[in-house]
């Protein structure tokens, strides 16, 4: 294997569809080629609506992507999202037989009992991922290979979603006769791109705010602890804008990249901004202060749900590495200061894709992080399983 | 000061006469529309200075007014002419009124007849001791100020007698109708509520049941301490009756699609329906319910059954929003001087047994600039908006609609 492996990651998100082609060094390197993007049709809060739009839109993206990496895309690794995505922590066991040790087998079929928790009979398992073992009681055991005992148990972080729905998301490229390498989860997407081992370690949380949804996970000691997605994105900032305002939607979209802001204080009393007139719309004024407290409003409470579930897993003090939020709304104005308030005492960053090389423009953009962590994924999984074609699972249940 | 009506104190064999006036054109249409459409156990009255309009109506009784002073021509707006055509016809009126221990009036305020009848049969009517329940609109903004003022006039007055008031703004009916409805639509659009209204009252006083609804608790919510009145109702047959029924009256346009059962301090709900209207629809529907209101909110259920086995199952929703402050809820409405001199000067053979007592005459003259307005508060009509997630499966959290707009659900605009 002396050759760079290709990978392409593909997000199918509210906003846009976007596809990053990316060449994987075996040494853990990683270069973009190339991105394609295109606005997205039919999608609503990440899932797909029109399911002929989202298809044009998918094929217009990886088209894109062809074109600006000089690559053929014969197959992606795609993230999926959506509120019907949940997760749970799980926790089995297996008795082993007297005096043995532990091989593959066994941390197998320890990770197969830990699925077999109930998971409504219409969803499917997305990710298991192991959060420690445990031998004979042993705590904090990392990598139980070889060790020996007579009780292995094992906890597991388990994200499942609704399997039709995940269905459709590949269905809708497979239209085009591309493959499907493997699904991976917007949060776990995100977070292979954006934290690092020491962050990991540390203790953080990396929230996702997107056009349509909100995809969080919570890392501590190294491993998952939480994840979680909450329906709420940019697009009900815009809409509530255009409620609240009484704009158009596409005006509110517009504003809210422009002038949007969600700090409130500081705003003398008379600001306005004047909304020219188009067709279709005469011309407004807006009080900003109104502008920016609308905007604070949803932010506030988004931060203030998100807080709540994080406290009941991981107690804030413990986030040594403190809070990463990443997607395109992260860039709205404000947002790092939102949550400052609402996670009171832990520093919040702004943060984007890390340890890729390529163009700028493309790993500094927080609204690629899915997508290159998409990709970013596919060279984990690899580097874990060098030569092994990676299919097993997920084609197992969707019945190639 | 709530009286009870007479037949409270009655023996309970006896049914409730309830009795429905229509008045002036408006509320004639009501007063049809309630023949033709709901088959409740109600006397109609038509009463008009429009003979024209009451030869058309359907109505039971028709009471013509003041035929020498409008020659059976309507009072056109002027209410001035209606109260001359009311005093013409005083005695018809009374005997209008008389033997009902339920008096629903119905008018379109802001015209001749309306506007200047509908308080003298309040007056009336309260005289005889019979519960007055006022149904009535105020005209379109476009009308003109002096109909708008005609009507802010008579609704002191009607104040002073019904035990209620359920206040429509047309303005605010017009706007649950698209903006580019016809006219026809439109105007169809405020007759069906206001019927659906008059309807549903009716239908709770009257209707026999398991569990009748206490007259005091419907007006204990009519009267109000000074918030929103609400008013929700859908109907629904078939096998998932309950859930869609319940689904319509939330959705109404009056409820601002069921927001304003979240702020509902009181909340009377009448459910109506065939004898098959089983335990468990009942309590499936309170306790969807009771979780759309706040846990402080206060409950009252009253449950019909009609004989009529294919009747539909309706529900009632009706509230009052418990934004106190406005006015005291024990403080009687101050009207100025010259109002109430001229009700009672106009019956001077009357003895006017419920003319307004002593607190208000002395501080009138000041008060006028700051009168309390009358208690029935304004419905909002502002449709709720999900705006562009309308039609997406919606966000719930902790049984909050998170598609809703964040600073709408905290109220922090207005």
């Amino acid at each position: 294997m002396a050759r760079e492996k290709i990978h392409v990651g593909l997000e199918i998100g509210t906003t846009k569809v976007c596809a990053v082609v990316a060449e994987c060094h075996r040494d853990g390197e990683m270069r973009i080629l190339g991105v394609g993007e295109s606005p997205s049709r039919g999608v609503r809060k990440g899932e797909i609506v029109d399911f002929k739009n989202a298809t044009q839109c998918v094929h217009d993206a990886l088209a894109d992507a062809e074109d600006r990496s000089d690559q053929e895309i014969r197959s992606v690794w795609l993230a999926v999202s959506g509120s019907h995505i949940s997760s749970f922590n799980n926790r089995s066991s297996l008795a082993l037989p007297e005096e043995s040790t532990i091989t593959a087998k066994e941390i197998e079929s320890v990770e197969f009992k830990a699925k077999e928790a109930g998971i409504p009979k219409e969803n499917v398992i997305l990710h298991s991922v192991i959060q420690r073992y445990y031998v004979d009681g042993q705590e904090g055991v990392i990598d139980p290979h070889g060790m020996m005992g007579s009780k292995l148990e094992a906890d597991f972080h388990i994200i499942h979603g609704v399997t039709s729905r995940i269905q459709n998301v590949i269905r809708c490229v497979r239209e085009f006769d591309i493959d499907v390498d493997d699904i991976v989860v917007n949060s776990v997407a995100s977070a292979q791109a954006v934290l690092d081992e020491h962050q990991k370690e540390a203790g953080a949380v990396l929230i996702d705010i997107g056009g349509g949804v909100t995809d969080y996970i919570v890392y501590k000691d190294g491993v998952v602890r939480h994840s979680g997605v909450i329906a709420i994105g940019g697009d009900h900032i815009t809409n509530d804008l255009c409620i609240g305002l009484r704009i158009p939607i596409a005006r509110a979209e517009k504003l809210k990249i422009e002038e949007g802001s969600a700090i409130t204080t500081n705003i003398s009393s008379g600001d306005r901004i004047t909304l020219k007139n188009d067709t279709g719309f005469s011309g407004r004024d807006i009080d900003r202060q109104m502008l920016n407290m609308i905007i604070r409003a949803r932010l506030e409470e988004l931060f203030g749900i998100l807080h709540k579930r994080i406290q009941e897993v991981v107690p804030e003090h413990l986030l040594g590495a403190g809070i990463l939020l990443t997607g395109g709304c992260s860039l709205l104005r404000g947002v790092r200061e939102t949550a400052e308030s609402i996670f009171a005492g832990t520093p919040v960053y702004l943060a984007h894709s890390q340890s890729v090389s390529g163009p700028m423009s493309a790993f500094e953009n927080p609204q690629l992080s899915t997508c290159i962590g998409a990709a970013k994924y596919a060279q984990a999984v690899h580097a874990e399983m060098p030569d092994e074609s990676f299919i097993g699972r997920l084609k197992g249940f969707f019945g190639r | 000061m709530i009286t009870y009506p007479r037949w409270l104190e009655r023996d309970t064999g006896k049914e409730p006469v309830l009795r429905l006036l229509g008045i002036g054109n408006a509320g004639v249409n009501i007063a049809d529309r309630m023949v033709v459409r709901a088959p409740l156990a109600i006397e109609t009255v038509a009463v008009n200075s429009d003979q024209q309009s009451l030869n058309a109506s359907v109505a039971s009784r028709k009471t013509a007014l003041g035929p020498m002073t409008t020659h059976g021509l309507g009072a056109g707006g002027d209410p001035e002419l209606g109260h001359e055509a009311a005093r013409e016809s005083m005695s018809e009126l009374r005997r209008a009124v008389e033997g009902a221990d339920v008096v629903f009036l119905c008018a379109g305020l802001g015209g001749g007849t309306g506007s200047a009848v509908t308080p003298h049969l309040a007056e009336l009517a309260h005289a005889n001791g019979s519960l007055v329940v006022a149904v009535v609109t105020t005209p379109f903004h476009f009308e003109g100020r002096r109909r708008t003022q005609q009507a802010q006039e008579a609704l002191k007055m009607l104040s002073l007698h019904a035990d209620a008031i359920v206040h429509f703004e047309n303005d605010r009916m017009a706007e649950i109708t698209a903006p580019r409805a016809e006219a026809e639509e439109t105007f169809a659009a405020c007759d069906a509520i206001l019927f659906q209204a008059v309807a549903s009252l009716a239908r709770l006083i009257s209707c026999p049941g398991p569990m009748q609804v206490a007259v005091p608790d419907l007006l204990g919510i009519l009267r109000g301490g000074g918030g929103s009145f609400l008013f929700g109702s859908g109907e629904a047959d078939g096998g998932n009756r309950a859930h869609e029924a319940l689904e319509q009256a939330l959705r109404s346009p009056l409820l601002d699609h069921g927001r304003l059962v979240h702020d509902a301090e009181k909340v009377l709900v009448h459910l109506s329906g065939p004898r098959s209207l089983t335990f468990a629809e009942v309590a499936a529907i309170m306790q969807e319910i009771s979780k759309n209101t706040s846990p402080a909110a206060l409950l009252h259920l009253g449950v019909g059954v009609v004989r009529d086995d294919s009747a539909p199952l309706v529900i009632t929703l009706i509230g009052q929003t418990g934004r106190v402050g406005r006015l005291e809820p024990s403080t009687p409405v101050v009207v100025p001087a010259t109002t109430s001199a001229t009700a009672s000067a106009l019956f001077p053979e009357d003895t006017i047994t419920s003319t307004p007592p002593a607190p208000q005459t002395p501080a009138a003259g000041q008060l006028k600039t700051s009168a309390p307005k009358i208690k029935q508060e304004d419905l909002p009509l502002e449709p709720i908006a999900r705006g562009r997630f309308e039609k997406v499966e919606p966000t719930i959290v902790e049984g909050e609609d998170l598609d809703v707009p964040t600073f709408l659900r905290r109220k922090l605009k207005k």
